[in-house]
């Protein structure tokens, strides 16, 4: 669409037996943006794709209108800290940074310019002239970070950027984030933890197993996630699934009520999960024999289960 | 925003240099480096031992080369040392054989009676047939004389014997007065009887046995004795032969070593007289470059670039594969096809080092110990032109093997099926089709070797037929087409580099 967006078009990405995503449409505005969901959801997988890491099966990818495809222009403007915590064994922080940023045409003491600059944004001067693989966890999930900004890229791209950081070192990161955010700059992270990101994310995009659940401002998504209704199936000892059926047709929260042939099972539609538990409870106590209680609808429920948990 | 040319070239460049340390210090690369010294090793120590026997010959003292070439057979050794002083090394020894004793006509034995004795039949026994062992006597005449000798007794008389080996080959044969027809036969025991007609005095006989028909040695009569009679009832024994048995024959052997500065001289004698000499070069220069032809195209091209090439370049993607870190060169702003330039560019630049400097150093490792005269008529005829076209010829196998391998490393992940496939290929190049030859790397690398490579004539055919080599292109045809093959291979290698992706988890 508009060039200065980040544009996935009906992508697809299946991987050997590894999950990859399927069918996502996205519109990526300028500003920071969380890619939300639990491990293995396609997170990681996006960005890959939009980095040029992977290359979709199907679909298309457009960032600011450049196609991943073509890494010499691509790579000028987007830097992607990966998760990887990797780096060359003969590298110290200072040459990593520095060995790339020749790879941009920048001149040697340019580049060396650039690499301290991006050490000290990330406060780690001190160590930059350190073997990376001697680093603390920290310190080379930072150092992937300045490596992923010291070009100055319009579009950063970063896997768990929170990720073990200290709660000092995580605040001024969330303040270079909001300072990127304001030059216009698309700020892309993602984040298994729904909390750590909503306070500072101008929009999230939920995913889980491999498919987009919702996307948008963060109040518009937790609401689509609280109002998204759950399936569940019960079945009741006795060929008496309609008398429950009957009861839990005075709840508010429950939208609608099949009853299986048997009469022995019913699929449940519920707003409000809470709420159903503790009818259910009630149903039960009231002498109803019910055998069990089976979530039908998984992924999103257990995606709620995942992120929301415990806030409400 | 894209760049140029030049641009591209300058980051090809930097990711070379970046890679340079990988391609010449990673663990991998040690047995690279030993594949590539050990011919220099195996050089270095021959001229090392050569010196060291030179030093000690010349200790011993040196003589002239006419001196040296002066002593002809026959001469004494007293004589020779004499003339030549004393050797470097002299030591004795003594041979002792076994040897057959001769005299007189071959074959034939003569047995005397002192004095003479009455008979009518003459009976000869054989107990040893043969010296063979083979169980058959041959008698091709048996001869009877009297006192006065002129006349022979025995022939044309009557005779009888052991069953012939054949009716043809009957006693009488051995009466007839004639060595080309015999009297064999096998059946025990064995006999030959004579009857004279009428008792005569006899005193000597003349027995002809194989050898004096023609036959070998071997079957002549080892063991018999001969027996008279004057009725053919009571027989006496008057002679007994061993045939011509064993002496043991000894012969003194003495052998001298004399040394001018640059040849051995073994003299040996028998019994004191100049018997046989050889002469060695304590260094040849000729047959050392030889070996060096031979080591060059058997084993430095055809195995030592072969898998150095493997170790270095196979690893070049493969190995920032399993350490994950290859996704920062594709996070670069560089095409795929700039990384694989690069990447390629440091591994030639080491492994080029590495086996064109090898190369060299075998080479001078070669010349090093050999006589300035002979080293300088070498460089006369060309010498630095081989120097040059051995350090090329290697050279350009890194450019060769190390596409392949890039290219083979892009695509597979265990590189020993795909390396025993192209050994194979490149094994059995010399019998390919002509049109397929121009297919390996070898093909060309040996069209640029300078001398070819010797091959034993008792070499075993299979591997003479793997190791023949293929008609040699002309050196610049050779360049050129090893380039392209280069140029193709590169090819297939960015189809698969741009089409890479990173999926670390699946790697081991």
């Amino acid at each position: 669409m508009s060039a200065t967006a980040v544009v996935f078009e009906d992508v697809s990405k299946f991987y050997g037996e590894v999950l990859g995503v399927n069918r996502v449409t996205l519109n990526i505005p300028p500003g920071i943006t969380s890619l939300v969901g639990p491990n293995g959801s396609g997170k990681t997988t996006l960005m890959n794709l939009m980095s040029g890491l992977l290359f979709p099966d199907h679909g298309r990818i457009l960032v600011r209108g450049v196609s991943p495809r073509d890494p010499e222009t691509l790579m000028r403007m987007m830097g992607y800290a990966t998760q990887y915590d990797t780096a060359p064994r003969w590298a110290t922080g200072f040459t990593f940074i520095t060995t790339g940023l020749l790879l941009f045409g920048y001149g040697r003491s340019e580049a060396e310019a650039r690499a301290w600059k991006a050490l000290e944004r990330v406060s780690l001067t001190e160590a930059a002239t350190r073997k990376v693989a001697a680093y603390s966890k920290g310190m080379r999930q930072r150092v992937r970070l300045a490596q992923a900004i010291a070009h100055d890229p319009d579009v950063i791209v970063l896997d768990e950027p929170l990720n073990g950081l200290d709660p000092l070192v995580r605040a001024e990161t969330i303040d270079l984030f909001r300072a990127w955010a304001a030059e216009g700059k698309h700020v892309i992270l993602s984040s298994h933890v729904l909390q750590e990101v909503d306070v500072i994310s101008d929009q999230v995009v939920l995913i889980a197993n491999g498919m987009i659940v919702a996307e948008g401002k963060i109040r518009k998504v937790r609401d689509e996630i609280q109002e998204h209704p759950s399936q569940y199936i019960i079945r009741c000892r006795d060929a008496n699934a309609s008398g429950v059926a009957a009861l839990l047709f005075g709840e508010d929260h429950v939208t609608e009520i099949k009853l299986n042939a048997d009469r022995m099972g019913l699929l449940v539609m519920t707003k409000d999960r809470e709420q159903f538990a503790r009818a259910l409870g009630q149903i039960a106590l009231d002498g109803h024999r019910i055998e069990s209680v089976v979530p039908a609808d998984e992924n999103v429920d257990a995606l709620y289960e995942y992120l929301i948990g415990g806030e409400s | 925003m894209t760049q140029g040319l030049r641009g591209r070239a300058r980051q090809a460049w930097t990711i070379a240099k970046t890679d340079l340390r990988r391609a010449f210090l990673a663990k991998r690369s040690l047995w690279v480096y030993a594949l590539a010294l050990l011919p220099s090793l195996i050089f270095f120590g021959h001229g090392l031992e050569a010196k060291w026997r030179a030093e000690r010959l010349t200790r011993r003292g040196v003589i002239t080369a006419a001196q040296l070439d002066s002593p002809r057979d026959g001469e004494t050794i007293d004589a020779i040392k004499a003339r030549l002083g004393k050797p470097a090394y002299e030591n004795s020894g003594t041979r002792v054989r076994r040897v057959r004793q001769h005299g007189g006509t071959p074959g034939t034995t003569t047995h005397v009676i002192e004095p003479a004795v009455d008979a009518r039949i003459v009976r000869m026994n054989v107990s040893r047939p043969t010296y063979s062992g083979e169980p058959v006597a041959r008698i091709y005449e048996l001869e009877v004389y009297g006192p006065d000798g002129r006349v022979n007794l025995a022939l044309d008389k009557p005779a009888t014997g052991s069953e012939p080996c054949s009716p043809e080959q009957g006693p009488d044969k051995a009466v007839n007065g004639s060595v080309t027809d015999r009297w064999c036969a096998e059946g025990w025991p064995l006999f030959l009887q004579v009857d004279l007609g009428a008792v005569h005095p006899v005193s000597r006989f003349v027995v002809k046995h194989a050898s004096a028909g023609g036959e070998s040695e071997e079957s002549d009569t080892r063991e018999f004795s001969i027996q008279l009679s004057a009725d053919g009832k009571i027989f006496k024994t008057v002679a007994s032969s061993t045939g011509a048995g064993f002496v043991e024959e000894r012969t003194e052997y003495r052998y001298l070593t004399y040394f001018d500065g640059r040849r051995e001289a073994h003299l040996t004698f028998a019994d004191g007289k100049l018997h046989g000499r050889s002469m060695d070069n304590l260094l040849n220069f000729e047959e050392d470059r030889m070996i060096f032809a031979g080591i060059f195209q058997y084993f430095y091209l055809r195995l030592a670039i072969f898998f150095g090439s493997l170790g270095i370049f196979m690893y070049l993607f493969r190995g920032e594969m399993s350490n994950r870190t290859l996704h920062y060169w594709f996070l670069a702003p560089a095409r795929r096809e700039v990384l694989l330039v690069g990447k390629y560019a440091a591994g030639l630049i080491a492994s080029a080092a590495i086996f064109g400097g090898g190369a060299l150093i075998m080479f001078g490792a070669l010349v090093w110990p050999h006589d300035a005269v002979d080293v300088q008529a070498y460089w006369n005829a060309g010498g630095m032109a081989h120097a040059f076209w051995y350090a090329t010829a290697a050279a350009l196998g890194c450019v060769g093997y190390g596409s392949v391998f890039l290219a083979v490393g892009l695509y597979v992940r265990n590189p020993i099926i795909p390396a025993a496939v192209l050994l194979l290929w490149e094994g059995a190049n010399g019998i390919l089709p002509h049109a397929l030859q121009r297919m390996s790397i070898l093909y060309y690398l040996q069209s640029l070797c300078p001398v070819p490579a010797p091959m034993d004539n008792d070499a075993p055919a299979l591997v003479r037929l793997l190791a023949v080599p293929a008609v040699p292109a002309s050196r610049p045809g050779a360049i050129l087409g090893l380039l392209l093959l280069t140029a193709v291979v590169l090819w297939i290698a960015s189809l698969a580099v741009r089409r890479m992706q990173i999926s670390y988890g699946t790697e081991a």
